[in-house]
Parts: structure tokens; sequence; C-alpha cells
């Protein structure tokens, strides 16, 4: 008796290593059929994009979205006019693409690119998902998983109760039915797992495509290696072990691969490709720069400061802004306050002073860790420097009272 | 592309915290003297909902009153915070929230402000017009503040944090800018000037 739960296990475990259901390739100005299932997909997602247009974090800055656009349209080829793409101002590494060609790029994804290329690839990641119908696949997948585990769960259940009935004590029936149920949930996990691991697949072929795609728009295919190796560089500086740890460890539940499993496969497929190609590094930076005071705030406001300070390490690997970048590195390190941190913000905002375009708050926030640490005369003269910098601060009667505050305790 | 990889544990969380949610109850705070802890008393000039067991993020030393309901118009009021004391209590270690520190200078207890309400979730948290104000006998900063939420709704903000023996006092009010902020904002006024701490 105890065999019959042991070998429907087994089934579970071959119903979760059934395959999976793949959709055609779409053509370029392609629209489904409003009565078929993608047709409702697309609707959908055309109800989600309307909301998009008026959410509260969309970035509705013209030259930032054209130069998006830009990008897409020199990955995507024919497909250009079946897309839109939205920058939406969230500290996230993310972008998406609905069925119905809707695309949002995340603030925070721009902020870690390094340049344009690294953009494009994962824009040619999304087109991946896109064009080869992905999300379809995906709503027919877990259709089809919801119907296979109802029916093997009723089937596990009626075997379980007939062999329960023919059970010879009740302690025998009880540990049928304890059985029973394991196998059911084992059936629904098994079908999970299915999915992930579908979804998984998913993304490491939009990573080639992405790849590939950038390539043949003459961007450098090494930018998808040097995507992900940034991030990874990030998730270790985390100040929070969980983030740390989880680059290293995979589960069955996970719907991306990991990282380093995604270099690998890159790296693999970058052998058979051209090398070379553009970076677009300075359009990049000249796109996001007005928009790096604001990013940078977001992410601080993350509170991972050890992956904000990453962040910046990499934005100011080309020597540029060092003014801001040394200003939120100071932000980074005061709000932070681990040890020795605000001796770290004091030497940022030092650096930043230096700098052109040091933001005028440098000399606030200089003031008040002098003040801290005891020096009244440093204190006094950042204090000063602000207050000539930005006389109409709304802030400036603060300032002012710390400076007055200081002048009468000297 | 997300990295945000899928597990099983968000779910839990979220069942444990409507679990929890079903427990808790909305009670009334009526008209008259509204006690927030230990040493902090206001008068409510009229009859507001205190929704503080039912919002999420909710501290011992925070109290939240509602007229119309949480996303309608909220008032937030905070007995005296300690350092590590927060407005906004985090929901995973992972994704800390503002504390108050002992150290904290005049503009780093506005960023207090604009952190925690941006923990709530509101985009483009801007301060504005900071100018002296007062707690009871506490002096301290009195603001503006606008925001949206996600769904772009404009909201506006007004409040004030002060600072007393140590401990950090708040009251911070938030409605849409929409009919509602103005609607109650002359009633908020009101109780902030009532505000006496023991």
């Amino acid at each position: 008796m105890r065999a019959v739960p042991v070998s429907l296990a087994a089934l579970a475990a071959a119903l979760a290593l059934s395959g999976p259901v793949q959709a055609a390739e779409r053509l370029a100005g392609s629209r489904p059929d409003i009565a078929s299932v993608e047709g409702g997909l697309w609707g959908e997602m055309d109800k989600v994009e309307a909301e998009a247009r008026t959410r509260g974090d969309l970035n509705r800055d013209p030259a930032l979205n054209a130069y998006m656009h830009e990008i897409m349209c020199k990955v995507a080829g024919p497909h250009c006019a079946d897309l839109r793409v939205y920058v939406m101002d969230r500290p996230y590494f993310n972008a998406s693409m609905a069925p119905n060609g809707y695309t949002e790029i995340w603030s925070g994804l721009l902020l870690r690119a390094s340049d344009e290329a690294e953009v494009a690839y994962v824009l040619g990641h999304e087109f991946g998902h896109f064009v080869e119908t992905h999300s379809l696949e995906r709503y027919a997948a877990r259709k089809m998983r919801a119907n296979v585990a109802m029916a093997a769960s009723v089937v596990v259940a009626v075997a379980g109760a007939s062999s329960a009935a023919g059970a010879t004590t009740s302690g025998e029936a009880q540990s049928i039915i304890d059985a029973t149920r394991g196998t059911i949930d084992l059936i629904y996990y098994a079908q999970m797992a299915a999915l992930f691991r579908f979804t998984r697949e998913q993304e490491s072929e939009a990573d080639l495509l992405g790849q590939r795609r950038a390539g043949q728009a003459g961007y450098d295919v090494a930018a998808a290696m040097e995507s992900w190796r940034g991030l990874i560089a990030e998730t270790q500086a985390s100040d929070f072990k969980r983030v740390r740890r989880s680059e290293s460890r995979s589960s069955i539940f996970d719907s991306h691969p990991l990282s380093a499993d995604r270099i690998a496969a890159l790296e693999t497929q970058a052998r058979t490709l051209t090398p070379g190609g553009e970076r677009g590094r300075a359009r990049h930076r000249a796109a996001i720069r007005p928009f790096l005071p604001a990013w940078l705030r977001d992410d601080l406001r993350r509170r991972d400061f050890g992956q904000t300070l990453a962040v910046i390490d990499r934005l100011a690997a080309g020597g540029e802004d060092l003014g801001v970048l040394n200003y939120y590195r100071g932000e980074a390190y005061r709000l932070r306050r681990g040890e020795g941190d605000l001796a770290k913000a004091r030497e940022a905002y030092l650096a930043a002073s230096g700098q052109p375009d040091a933001p005028a708050a440098t000399w606030r926030e200089l003031g008040d860790i002098h003040r801290r640490d005891g020096a009244r005369a440093a204190a006094k003269a950042a204090y000063e420097t602000y207050l000539a910098k930005a006389p109409q601060a709304e802030d400036a009667w603060m300032v002012q009272d710390s400076l007055s505050s200081l002048e009468r305790s000297s | 592309m997300t990295t945000l990889r899928t597990t099983i544990r968000p779910l839990g969380i979220a069942a444990a915290a409507l679990s929890l949610a079903a427990c808790a109850s909305v009670v009334a705070a009526p008209a008259g003297a509204f006690r927030v802890g230990s040493g902090y008393e206001v008068s409510l000039g009229r009859d507001w909902s205190d929704i503080s067991a039912v919002m999420a993020g909710k501290t011992r030393k925070v109290r939240l009153l509602s007229i119309d309901g949480p996303l309608l118009n909220r008032l937030y009021l905070t007995d005296g915070l300690a350092p590590g004391d927060f407005l906004i209590k985090p929901e995973i270690k992972e994704r800390p929230t503002p504390v108050i520190r002992k150290d904290m200078s005049a503009s780093e207890r506005l960023e207090f402000i604009t952190d925690s309400v941006a923990a709530l979730e509101y985009q483009r948290v801007e301060l504005a017009k900071p100018r002296p104000g007062r707690i009871g006998e506490a002096s301290g900063v009195r603001f503006d503040l606008t925001a949206q939420t996600r769904e772009g709704l404009d909201i506006k903000g007004a409040g004030v944090i002060a600072e007393r023996g140590g401990k950090t006092y708040v009251l911070l009010y938030l409605a849409p800018a929409e009919h509602y902020f103005d609607a109650s904002l002359a009633k908020v006024e009101a109780i902030m000037a009532s505000a006496r701490l023991g």
C-alpha cells in the first residue's frame, strides 16, 4: 500500500519535466485577433499602458525618452513602430516589455548602465521576449500546468481514498491519507518549480537574443557581460548579508538564472560574434547627467548604502561628474553612520567641494560634520560658503541659525 | 530582466500581515483631548478615527488618525521618538526605514520626514518652506510637503518636527491636493497649535 504514494511522487516529478509550449515568432507590424488569447493579453496590457501614462513615477523628459526610443529602434529594426518605451523613475535595475510593445525601463537601470551598449543589450533582451512571444508561451504553460496539476491531484486523491478504505487499522488509514496529502502538495510544488524553470529558460534565451541584437545594431557585445558583472559587484557590496548571499544561491523557485550563469552563457556566445563595436559612453552620460541628483537620492532612499556606494564608484570610474558623485558618496556615508563613516563622509564632501559641479548642499553638510567634530572655524567657513552659494535657499535661515549659535559659543 | 527573484517568502509575510490586520481594529478618537503617549496631548476639534492598529508599518510610539480614510487624509502624531525609533517601521530588514539619531542636524530632521514619507511608497517627495515652528514647548521646524502616489495623484502635506530632552516629536498631515488637503488643513493647524508636551 505504501508504494502507491511513492509511485505517485514519481508521477509528480515526471509531470514537472513535461515540455513547455512554443509559440511562433512575432512579425513586424502584426497585431493579434482581438478574440484570440494573445489578443486578450494585448488588451489587458493596453489598459496597463494607459495607466502608466499617468503614474507618478513616469519620467516625462522628452529628450531622455527620445534617446531611449532611438536605442530601442536600433535594436528592434523593423519592429520599431510596434514599440513604446517609458522611463520610470524607480531605483532598481529593471526593464520589461509587454506583448503589445509597451516597454518600461527603470531609472535604476539607466543609473547602473555604464554606457549605451549596456542599455542596448537590456532592450535587446526585452525585445527578445517580445519577438519570441514569451508572455504568450508563459500564459499557455501556466494554464497547461494548472490543468495537469488539478487532474493529477484528482487521480492521487481517488487512489489514496481507495487505499485508505482498504486499510486494516485506523493508524494505517491515517498514514495513507497523510501520504496522499503530501503527494498532492508535491504535485503542485513540482508544477510551480517547472513553471519557474520555464521562465529561467526564457530569460536565458532572451539574454542571448539581446546580445545578438545589440551586436547586430553595432554595439560591443562585451557590454552584456559587463552589465551583469556590475550587478554582481553591487550585490556583493550590499550592507545586508542576505542580499550578498543571493547571487550564490539558486532555488527551483527562482524566476531568473544566477548572474554568474548568465555571464558564462553570454561569454560562450560572444566568442561566436564579431568583437568590438561602439559603447556610446559619452552619449549615455550626457543623457542621464541631468537626472543624477534625483536618481541618486532615490537610490539612497533604498537605504542599502553599500550598494549605492558601489553604483557611485562605477559612475565615477570615468572621472566625470565628480562634484555630484562625491557629494552623494558623502551622503551615503553620512546616512549609514557606521564605524568611521562620518570621517569618510567628510572626505567625500571635501573632494566634492573642489569640483565645479558640487551642489551647494556640500558646504552645509561639511559645516554640520565639522561642527560635530568640534572644528568650529572650519564649520563656520563651510556654513558661510553655503550661504554665499545659496542665499535664496529655503533652509538658509536654519544654516544661519547654526552659524549664529557657533558664533555665540565661541 | 528583473533581478528581484521570486520566492515563496513574500507570500508568507503578506499572509502573516493579513492575519494580524484581521485582529486589529479602528477605534474612535472623539473631539476633545487626545493623548498621544506618555507625555503628549493635543486637542481634536472634531471626531477622528484612530487607525493606528490597522496601518502597515505601525509602531508603538506613532498614532495615526483619519477622517475619511487613510487614502484621503492621515495625521501622524508621534510620542517622543528616541534614537533608533522610526516613524515608519520597516517590513523587512533589507528594506530599512529612517531612524532618529542622537546627533541629528536640523536638515537631517527634515530629511527624516521626507525619507519616511518616501518609505510609504509616495513618489517625488519634496519638502518646502521650512520655517520656525513648535510642538507645545518644544521649538522645531514647521514645513510643507508635496508628493505623488504611485498612481499619479498629487499629495500635499504639512507638519512640524521638534526636539526636546533628546526626544523627537512629529506631527505630519498628508492628503490629496485636490479638495481633501485644504478641507482639513485648518483643523490640523488647530491641532498643531493645541499640542502640549507633559
